[in-house]
This record gives structure tokens, sequence and C-alpha cells, in this order.
């Protein structure tokens, strides 16, 4: 199993990240944390991750799907994993579009509320997958 | 043509989708003007526009492009940067589509351009319908409706958007969305036909433009072309924002003490004082007033001539941004008052 690597969470829910950052730190893994897209992508630039746990509902319904594409589009972060987070499927009955890769290029998606143990065997598998995802160890 | 209905509450929804068909850019605000670019969230997208600065002719003839390198070694070697994205401009208004559609016929047609070509090949236009303002006369230009040139077309019905599929590609965005459309209702039919008759009458500038050809035959030697050249500054603003203006330069950039160098074009403007400077240092039309000239002849007879309609599509940009407030619907109407009162 592949530890010690830095996850980006995308989430404007404070709680959910906190928890989540709890979750994924008690599994070895550092955590960075941002409350809206935009903060996101700057984080993820400055910070490359290892893996994007990214919302979709945040300052508006959409931001998530938008914020996907961005980070798809930066060539340092093309390959990183980006995991969907989000309620939106079941809130939004009249988003009838599957999340499907083809348009919004993500790797895995998981509706809120996750169960944690399959989230973090999701990321577990992803960071062993992913060759550009080296594991970090313990940061200094 | 196919057409649908699309409720607007689905919209961010169907945009976030599009992305599959390339970057999502469409007019967003930027100080006190309107531009056209990349969404990096659907709310900033401006569908209340009234134009934007410059017009879409960007996205398929940059300002600025490289078109090859030159190295011994190598030889030309072309530049394909940028020839490849994919984008989808969402929000275009008719006359803006018709000036695409315009230079469509100038870079694919007598002497095809493969820079202009593949940028097009890439670019997927979803119009949306305006409400003209005091500088919009698209009407007068019969570009205020437009029946090809856009993979969508959507026309506000209030909470919900007639939808126009104008393409194969066009198909597939609404095939893509999985059901976020709906078929066309009668209601949805005079509802349509309701506000496009409130959108005819909205428009204040409304020149005729029917015999245009025939007077600017009649009138080049009119004093009106003098009294325009000592207006105007050849700031080139006028071009530069034109849908339909394509002129441009091209230069080579050497670099010093090698045989290596690229060859670039740039936008050009026929205001320009040098626009018309041959070998030799002959300038064909050295006076401010030849060039004014040149260019109302070139968009309003030329054009005819050419392609068969005007090269003016009526957006207004021109007379928003001319410094010495010079007016094409008045230089129009004049000259029809003008050849009309010489002839009676």
């Amino acid at each position: 199993m592949k530890t010690g690597s830095r996850i980006l969470i995308i989430d404007d829910d404070q709680d959910f990240v906190q928890a989540l950052a709890t979750l994924l730190e008690r599994d070895g893994h550092s955590v960075l944390t941002a409350h809206n897209g935009r903060e996101g992508v700057l984080r993820a630039r400055r910070e490359p991750p290892d893996l994007i746990l990214l919302d979709v509902m945040m300052d508006e319904r959409t931001e998530g799907f938008f914020v996907a594409q961005e980070l798809r589009r930066i060539p340092e972060l093309a390959h990183v994993p980006i995991f969907i987070v989000s309620a939106v499927y079941s809130e939004q009955p009249s988003m009838r579009v599957a999340p499907d890769r083809a348009w919004l290029g993500h790797d895995a998606f998981y509706r809120k509320p996750i169960d944690p143990d399959a989230l973090l065997a999701g990321i577990r598998a992803a960071l062993a997958a992913h060759p550009g995802a080296a594991p970090r160890g313990a940061t200094p | 043509m196919k057409t649908l209905v699309l409720p607007k509450e689905h919209l961010d929804f169907f945009a976030s989708v599009l992305q599959q068909f390339g970057e999502v850019h469409g007019p967003v605000a930027q100080g006190d003007h309107f531009v056209f670019r990349r969404l990096r969230r659907w709310s900033e997208i401006r569908l209340d526009y009234p134009r934007t600065l410059l017009p879409p002719k960007k996205y398929v003839l940059p300002p600025r492009e490289c078109l090859f390198h030159y190295r011994p070694k190598d030889g030309y070697v072309p530049d394909t940067t940028g020839l490849d994205r994919r984008v989808v401009l969402f929000g275009v208004h008719a006359c803006d589509i018709y000036g695409i559609n315009i230079l469509d016929q100038v870079f694919a047609g007598r002497y095809p351009d493969p820079y202009y070509q593949a940028r097009r090949r890439n670019l997927a236009i979803i119009g949306i319908d305006c409400t003209p303002d005091e500088h919009c006369f698209c009407r007068s230009m019969r570009a205020d409706f437009v029946s090809q040139g856009f993979d969508l077309f959507l026309q506000d019905l209030g909470d919900r958007y007639l939808t126009f599929v104008g393409t194969a590609l066009g198909d597939d965005m609404v095939l893509a969305t999985g059901g976020l459309f709906r078929a066309v209702t009668r209601e949805d039919i005079e509802e349509y036909k309701e506000r496009s008759a409130v959108r005819r009458q909205a428009f204040v500038l409304d020149p005729e433009i029917r015999d245009l050809p025939e007077i600017f035959e009649m009138e080049y030697q009119n004093e009106l072309w003098e009294e325009l050249g000592a207006k105007c500054v050849s700031c080139g603003a006028c071009s530069t924002v034109c849908p339909t203006c394509y002129c441009y330069d091209v230069s080579d950039d050497v670099a010093l003490g090698t045989l290596e160098g690229l060859r670039s074009r740039t936008w050009d403007s026929c205001l320009f004082a040098g626009h018309a400077v041959v070998a030799g240092g002959e300038n064909f039309r050295g006076s401010r007033a030849s060039r004014v000239k040149f260019r109302f002849y070139h968009k309003q007879r030329g054009f005819v001539t050419e392609y068969g309609r005007p090269g003016c599509v009526g957006c207004g940009r021109c007379l928003e941004v001319c410094p010495a407030g010079i007016d094409i619907v008045k230089i129009i109407d004049r000259l029809r008052e003008v050849h009309h009162a010489a002839a009676s």
C-alpha cells in the first residue's frame, strides 16, 4: 500500500473537509485544503498534489465540473487523479448527464455521504496505479 | 432545421457537459467592456452583453500568429501551435456569426488558408439572440438572424431557450446532455414569434442599404470623403474591432547573426498610413481621405461584387470605438440624401 501521499481536498463544506482530512491523515497522507474552485486550482499549481478530491457544488452548483476541466488543462496536473466527491446527482435531479470521463475527465466519482472505507480503498488503488504519485514518506 | 427547447434551469449543466467538445469560452465583463474568453466558472458568463470589444474573429484569425520557422538545417517548419485547440464559443450574436461566415468565404474560398481553416474546424459556435441597443443596425445589414454558421442557436423565451440545431456537432451536443432538452410545443413557437416581433421593433438604427452599391458607385468623387479624411485619425480602431476586417501584414523576425528566423502575421488596417506602401516607397493611398474612402468602398461596395453582400454586419462596434466620432450609419444616410438631392 502506498501512503504518505499529498492529497488536496477542494470542498466548501468546512466540517466535511475537517472530517475527511482527519481520515486521510490517519491513513498516512498529508492533506492540503481549499474551499472553492479558484483557491483549489491555485493550491494545486503551487503545491502539486498526488490526488485531488473535488466537490462539485461550491460557490455555484457546477463549479467542480469546470474546475476538473481546468485542472486537466494544466500540464503538470493533467495526470493527477481526480476523485469527484459530491451530492450533485442526488440534490440536483435536473442534472441528468452521468459523470462520464469523456466530458468530466475525472478518475472516480463518490456520492456524498461517502463510505470512508470505500474512498480510502479507492485512493490507495489510484495512488498505487499512478506512476506520478511518488510516496513522500513522512514529510519533514 | 431541428428545433428543441432547453429550460434555463439546465443551462449551467449543459455548459458543463459542453466541455467534452472543447474549452468553453463566452462573453465576460472586463472593466467597462465585455470580452470573449475562457470561462473558469459558469457564473462568469454575461449573456446579456450588448457586444464584445473584439469580435470572435480573434479565435480564427489571432491578432498575431507565427506561421513558420526557418532554419538552414530544417528548412521551413510550419508553426501549428494552438491549431488543434478545440473551443466552444458560447453566446455569439447573429451579427458576429455572420462575420465568421464572411471570413469563411474569404479564407476558405479562392485562396484557402490552412491556419484559418484549422482553427475554424476546431471552433464550435453556440449562438444566442440579443436585444439591440443604440449602436446596432444588423437588421439593416440582414444580419439579425442567421440560418447557418452555428452549431446551436439559443432564442430566449423567458424561462427557456428555443434551440436551433445547425450542425451534426450541435446534434451531438444535444445528445451528450442526455435529456436536458425537450420537444417544442405550439406555445413555444407562439412565444418565439411574439418576442421576435418585439425585437424587430427595438431597433433604433435602420439605415436603408438596398441601393447602396449604386449610390457608392455614383458618389466616388463626393466631397464627403475629404471631409471624413479630415476627421479620421488613422488609428485603425474601426478595423480592429470589425468582425469582417481581415487585412494582415506579414513580417520576418530574423535572429541576429544567424540564418534562422520566423515569419508571422499580424492584424493590419487599411486606415494605417503605410498600408498601401509598396516597394520603392510609392503609397497608393497616401491621404487619409483616400484610406477612409477605401475602407467604406471595400465594405459596402467591393464585398457586394465579390461575395454578394456587404462586408458590414451592423454590429455597431466601429460606431462605439471611433475616437473621431465617424458614424457609418450617418454616412450612409447622408450619402443617400446627397445622392437623391442631386438627382431631383
